[in-house]
């Protein structure tokens, strides 16, 4: 149980994945943004948005974007709870809420991409 | 009695103290754009999903986010990422790069690209408006 109460660990193995999720996330993201707003319609309509999503490549780019986005940020914000001093049952909350959120949206998110 | 600094306590005080150094900044930016971008996941996964409920559903809630204001706001969204982005590269750099050594020269580097693509979303994003702008003033 200590393990993830932010005082015992040394945390290595999420603080590299971390630097190398983020780099990954350079691209993704600036990337993301460029085809977003190529035009008014490619990130505000439906037509564009499906276009794209019919194709298996542009799928895949999007369950990736989901997986690692999600894991960066919320391995991030984890990591600024460590900063402080918690009780064990206050850490354990609050990265029990940061598992099960990042979990459901996980799930939301891969539903969306995977309907169509 | 010897001076003794005060023990930071609390969430709050703690995070307060860091302020007083003007090289922290960059750290402090880089969370608050940290928190802000995973907090704005949460909200874009959730807006997604009327994609799921067909064409009008979807258009429907996209009216909102193409109007002006929110057009500015995405914009504004992108400096968030830059900012982000490209300090956390910097922080790669100085760390398994030797960077330490360029410190200088990586930071005018890393920040002017970010200002420049800035600017490049904002004219790929407004060109419309501003090509409108410069058609009235013949
Ligand atoms: C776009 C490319 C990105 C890069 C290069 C990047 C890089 C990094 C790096 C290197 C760190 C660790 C900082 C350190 O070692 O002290 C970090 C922390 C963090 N990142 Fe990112 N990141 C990116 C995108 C994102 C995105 C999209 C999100 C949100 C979904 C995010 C959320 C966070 C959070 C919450 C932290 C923790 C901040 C802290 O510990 O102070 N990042 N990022
Ligand atoms: C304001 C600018 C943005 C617009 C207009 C936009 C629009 C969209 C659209 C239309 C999709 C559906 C997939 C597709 O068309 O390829 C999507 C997916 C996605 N976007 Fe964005 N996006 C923006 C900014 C961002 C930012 C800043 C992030 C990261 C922090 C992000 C993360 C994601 C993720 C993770 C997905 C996959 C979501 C899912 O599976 O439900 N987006 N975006």
């Amino acid at each position: 149980m200590y393990k993830h109460t932010g005082s015992r660990g040394s945390g290595a193995p999420g603080w590299v994945l971390q630097r190398i999720t983020g780099l990954l996330l350079v691209i993704v993201v600036i990337g993301h943004y460029f085809v977003m707003h190529a035009d008014p319609a490619s990130g505000h309509t439906y037509a564009a948005v499906l276009e794209r999503m019919h194709h298996p490549l542009w799928k895949m780019f999007d369950l990736t974007f989901i997986t690692v986005g999600l894991w960066h940020g919320l391995n991030g914000t984890w990591g600024i709870f460590r900063d402080y001093k918690m009780k064990p049952a206050v850490s354990l909350t609050i990265y029990g809420v940061i598992i099960l959120s990042g979990i459901a949206f996980w799930v939301l998110g891969v539903n969306t991409i995977l309907s169509f | 009695m010897a001076y003794q600094p005060k023990p930071p306590d609390g969430w709050l005080k703690t995070n307060l103290r860091y302020y007083k150094h003007p090289g922290s900044w960059a750290w402090i930016l880089h969370r608050i754009t940290g928190l802000g971008l995973t907090a704005y996941i949460f909200v874009h996964i959730y807006a997604l999903t009327t994609l799921t409920q067909g064409p009008k559903a979807f258009d429907d809630e996209m009216k909102l986010f193409s109007t002006p204001v929110f057009k500015v706001l995405e914009w504004l969204l992108f400096s968030l990422v830059l900012y982000h982005a490209f300090n956390g590269v910097r922080i790669v750099l100085v760390d398994w790069a030797n960077g330490a050594k360029y410190h200088k020269k990586i930071l005018t580097v890393v920040y002017g690209l970010g200002v420049v693509l800035f600017i490049g979303m904002g004219i790929l994003m407004f060109r419309e408006p501003i090509a409108n702008m410069f058609a009235s003033l013949k």
